[in-house]
């Protein structure tokens, strides 16, 4: 009797498993490019999330020293600087600059720079030219330089000595500015083979003992604005070899003292309708690393705060996608990413993921 | 012609004592004696250039003080961003085993609180392995942007060192920063 039961569930078990189709793993590509991506990068590489459904898409594996990564959709290609030791953490570095394609996320090229790459997470180490050709990387060894590479043609051009500058804020076609700790900016005008043609210095417009420049920016419709570290703004742009850097104002009120800007990654400008989104907190001197409380939303063209977000978990990071539907993206001290309308300040959802240490549209 | 002679002479007897000396030393001293003592004095001659910087990593501190090295909250840490040495085998002045001290630092000014001076606190990276892991400390009193190196405390410090990965941060007194 047993044996006739054990041979009825074999024959139930065979014909169940026959009507199952057998699956076959297979391997995702990017889907086309959609409006609200953006890019979280952290120590162990950079995801790009879809904000609108916050779903993850895909990851860039990069170095732990990477200091950013720069999407160029035009040719489908992401550039990052990265540095690694042939011992994880000794034996021969090695600084390259990677490229990774679309498509499948993955490296397709690398281009051998100096081994002085600035290995830090700020974002404006690493700067794509106006042109989509050439990629400046800061150095710091420990004094300051920039390798410049074609990333068109793969090759490494030349490293360009920038004593006392560091901050890459690219401008026109093949420019980019420096910020320089005698209070002044750097404009080094690059030739078309990415060589150094011209460098001229503007006059001094801050005092860094006294209410330094962040080393943190945003960019505007036609160059960059800068904030020192008691909210007064400055906005910079260049004309052909001029440069432009507009009166300070503060953003916070005389009443309101006590209130500064702070985090790592914290302002950026919504350039569509010229807003400024920063995170502020309540503090002394030197909190310029705390984390916002609040993000204040400043409409820079009449100088006037149009909004405060208030936040249950502070911000460190945030940034915007310059959509027409634009969300805000917020890092948070504890390590959550929120999702927030941009312009009705909604919350919309939030992200979890590894300990984020910038974000970038994209 | 005599002062020719009179100056033959004179070197003549300073060959002759170079010469006894030698033969004297020779006679006491063996070759490998003489070339530990020529070595010990080369090395002591290549530690006499050293920066204040690395002859604070040698120095006894003569400061009072009060507080936990351990903690973020000691007084030299006022402007240390890192992880503290003093959890992951070493101490608020000395690396870990087998960590290199980097010899190019960043430089903050503190309060001791038992003294109310402000001293200069040099702020020495261990480099060579991985990132301790413990006690991570970022304060930031004093500190500039990365544009103004020598007081950001945000910079990676491991420069001047074979191998240039993060460990552990360590704070050494300068002295007082009137000085």
């Amino acid at each position: 009797m047993r044996l006739i039961i054990f041979l009825a569930g074999m024959v139930f078990l065979s014909g169940a498993m026959a009507q199952v189709l057998r699956e076959e793993i297979s391997v995702e590509t990017m889907p086309e490019h959609g409006p609200n991506w953006f890019i979280a990068k952290s120590g162990s590489g950079a995801r790009i999330f879809d904000a609108e459904s916050g779903e993850m898409l895909g990851l860039l594996s990069l170095s732990s020293r990477t200091p950013a990564v720069a999407p160029y959709l035009p040719r489908g290609e992401f550039y990052a600087a990265e540095s690694y030791y042939s011992r994880a953490v000794h034996g021969d570095r090695t600084d390259i600059v990677a490229i990774y394609d679309y498509a499948n996320l993955s490296p397709v090229a690398e281009i051998e720079i100096p081994n002085h790459m600035a290995r830090l997470g700020v974002r404006n180490h690493l700067g794509l030219l106006g042109n989509g050709r050439h990629l400046a990387v800061l150095n710091m060894n420990p004094g300051y330089s920039v390798s410049i590479v074609d990333v068109v043609d793969r090759e490494f051009i030349y490293e360009m000595s920038t004593p006392g500058c560091a901050i890459i804020l690219p401008v026109a076609e093949n420019d980019f500015l420096l910020v320089c700790g005698d209070g002044t900016l750097q404009l080094s005008q690059l030739d078309i083979s990415g060589f150094e043609e011209n460098r001229i210095r503007s006059e001094v417009f801050f005092n860094v003992r006294d209410d330094a420049v962040f080393d943190r920016t945003a960019r505007t419709g036609d160059g960059w604005l800068l904030i020192t570290h008691a909210g007064v703004i400055h906005e910079v742009s260049t004309d052909d070899d001029e440069i432009h850097i507009s009166e300070g104002w503060s953003i916070v009120a005389e009443d309101e003292s006590g209130w500064r800007p702070g985090g790592f990654e914290f302002l950026d400008v919504l350039r569509a309708s010229n807003l400024l989104y920063v995170a502020m907190h309540e503090g002394p001197v030197d909190t310029h690393h705390q984390a916002g409380d609040e993000i204040w939303v400043i409409d820079l063209a009449s100088r006037r705060r149009v909004h405060r977000l208030k936040l249950d978990d502070p911000a460190d990071h945030l940034t915007l996608t310059q959509e027409t539907a634009p969300k805000l993206i917020v890092g948070t001290q504890s390590g959550s990413t929120e999702i927030f309308d941009a312009l009705t300040f909604r919350h919309e959802r939030t992200i979890d993921g590894p300990g984020v240490s910038m974000y970038e549209d994209f | 012609m005599n002062a020719n002679r009179i100056m033959e002479r004179g070197w003549y007897w300073v060959d002759e004592q170079a010469r006894r000396g030698t033969l004297a030393l020779a006679r006491r001293l063996s070759r490998r004696n003489f070339l530990s003592r020529l070595g010990l004095m080369l090395t002591g001659a290549a530690a006499l250039p050293l920066l204040p910087v690395a002859r604070a990593f040698a120095q006894e501190t003569s400061l009072r003080e009060i507080g936990d090295p351990q903690t973020c909250e000691y007084w030299r840490y006022c402007a240390l961003s890192g992880q503290l040495c003093s959890c992951c085998g070493g101490s608020h002045r000395s690396c870990p085993p087998g960590a290199e001290a980097s010899p190019i630092t960043w430089v903050g000014t503190c309060r001791n609180p038992l003294d109310d001076r402000e001293y200069l606190i040099s702020y020495n990276d261990c480099c060579g392995k991985s990132a301790c892991g413990r006690c991570g400390c970022h304060n930031t009193e004093g500190d500039k942007p990365v544009y103004f190196n020598s007081n950001s405390s945000t910079v990676l410090w491991c420069f001047g060192v074979e191998h240039t990965s993060y460990h552990c941060t360590v704070a050494l007194v300068l002295g007082e920063s009137s000085q």
